[in-house]
């Protein structure tokens, strides 16, 4: 891979929790490379340290050993640089209950710095993409789950990131909207945005995703496209090749 | 640090207090309830209290309950994914705390002028002039910085709003009992005087009583609360910063 073209680069990556009886291994010497303008998948079960990695991409956790460049900058150095390329979308919603969507939307945009004007003009495209322009204006305290979804999927795009981190974006979502969701993300990549998307729904990935990489027990055991995949296991899906890599189904995680 | 991010933080602050009833009632209905009742139940002199010499001591007893919707706002923010999703953005520590500090100095000015006028209202003469009432609005605003800072405190070694909401007592309760309208004796004056509010309580009741502005132990306790006030933000904000914003 040309290291031009290298939007995030994970060379030996850590993170150990010490519980009470035993330290949690959550990311075990974990490295890969994501392309520009690549939708890059990460799959496993719960609790395989999916999110803890993206929290140490993003720089909500120190890695205790390894190094992650972001957009050519390095997350245990130049933190800020990173933090103003970047747009997270979390697993929990996290919005103001008390604003209204468009308010916590320009909120966010306020905080990366846009000017008024293209903050104004952007937050009405998303609104009107992401199907929330007519409920903008309510408080999001009476939000339904999949409102708040998709809010939370504005909010991580609002400053325009080269990369975003979607972590399970679609979780709660209705099929019509989880569906019109993918459509969305799927458009991103015309936008040459480079993505991370962590998932449940193995069919989201196996649309969406140009590569993906399995990890379980904090190791990356797997990466490829999804055909590549399917065609080195012999399977018919994504979810088989989890299953013969793993031996476990990748939604419930047993 | 950037303008535009503590403006918007402050707004939302705003609208927080507007929006959200239990901090309207705290912050701005309280201390009018507080002023009304205390206005007329001493309103006869015969109790041997005066509601003149109260007044110091109900602009400074607003002020502390700062301390608990600070906590309780931190606590919740962080239980709800907020700190760590403002966290991902390029915001600075000094912005966010910064613009809570000016929002609650802004509460902390207009609690004043609600008691303020309502102590008007109630037959409250203040023997000062425009600059003393300036002054008062000022040493309240540096109470406030205080309790943002045992607010901040109060967060980082609480896990959640429940808690903050208990463990704020541990500072409210002193600087109500000792430090502002009940009168401190021998034996309290010792705890009320490392407390802040005993001393803005005392400036309070010097301005109003008509002294020099420029008093020597007004600007004793000036100094005194400016101090205590810086101090206890910049122990808040590293607590915080280590304990409170994971």
């Amino acid at each position: 891979m040309e290291q031009d073209n290298i939007a995030i680069e994970v060379r030996n990556l850590k993170k150990y929790f010490k519980g009470k009886f035993e330290t949690v291994k959550a990311v075990d010497d974990i490295s890969f490379s994501v392309k520009k303008g690549e939708l890059f998948g990460f799959l496993g079960p719960n609790g395989a340290g999916k999110t803890t990695t993206i929290n140490i991409l993003s720089g909500l956790l120190k890695p205790m050993e390894g190094t992650a460049i972001i957009g050519g900058y390095d997350v245990n150095s130049n933190l800020k640089k990173v933090k103003e390329q970047i747009g997270i979308c979390p697993q929990e919603p996290a919005i103001f209950k008390f604003l209204n969507g468009r308010e916590n939307i320009e909120l966010f945009g306020n905080l990366h710095l846009m000017s008024k004007d293209v903050l104004k003009e952007r937050t009405q495209n998303l609104l009107e993409k992401l199907d929330l322009l007519e409920a903008s204006k309510r408080k999001t305290k009476g939000y339904s789950g999949g409102m708040i979804r998709r809010l939370n999927l504005i909010i991580a795009l609002i400053n325009d990131p080269q990369i975003a981190f979607l972590d399970e974006p679609t979780v709660g979502m209705d099929p019509r909207a989880r569906r019109s969701t993918w459509e969305f993300i799927g458009a991103l990549k015309n936008t040459n945005k480079t993505i991370i998307l962590t998932t449940h729904y193995i069919e989201e990935a196996e649309a969406l995703c140009d590569r993906v990489a399995i990890i379980d027990y904090g190791k990356l055991i797997e990466l490829g496209s999804p055909k590549e995949l399917m065609e080195k296991y012999e399977a018919e899906n994504l979810e088989k090749v989890f299953m013969k890599i793993t031996g476990r189904r990748i939604v419930e995680g047993i | 640090m950037e303008t535009q991010r503590i403006v918007a933080l402050i707004k939302m602050e705003l609208k927080k207090l507007i929006r959200e009833p239990a901090h309207l009632f705290l912050m701005l209905l309280f201390p009018a309830v507080l002023t009304l009742t205390f206005g007329l139940a001493f309103s006869d002199p015969a109790l041997g209290m005066s509601f003149d010499s109260m007044v110091p001591g109900l602009f400074a007893y607003a002020c502390i309950f700062i301390i608990m919707t600070i906590a309780q706002s931190f606590t919740d923010d962080r239980a709800e994914g907020l700190l760590k999703r403002m966290n991902t953005t390029p915001l600075t520590s000094v912005e966010f705390i910064g613009s809570h500090i000016i929002s609650n100095m802004i509460i902390a000015t207009l609690q004043v002028i609600i008691v303020f006028i309502l102590s008007i209202l109630l037959g409250f003469s203040p023997n000062t002039s425009v600059i003393g009432v300036l002054l008062a609005f000022l040493i309240i605003a540096l109470l406030s910085l205080s309790s943002v800072g045992l607010g901040l405190i109060t967060a980082s070694i609480s896990k959640n709003s429940g808690t903050a909401t208990g463990l704020s007592f541990i500072f409210i309760l002193p600087q109500m009992f000792f430090g502002t309208f009940i009168p401190v004796t021998n034996s309290t004056r010792i705890i009320a005087m490392c407390l802040p509010s005993y001393y803005v309580t005392n400036a309070l009741t010097s301005i109003f009583r008509g002294d020099s502005l420029l008093s020597v132990n007004k600007l004793i306790d000036f100094a005194f609360v400016s101090i205590v006030s810086i101090v206890i933000v910049i122990i808040g904000i590293q607590l915080f910063k280590k304990f409170g914003n994971k």
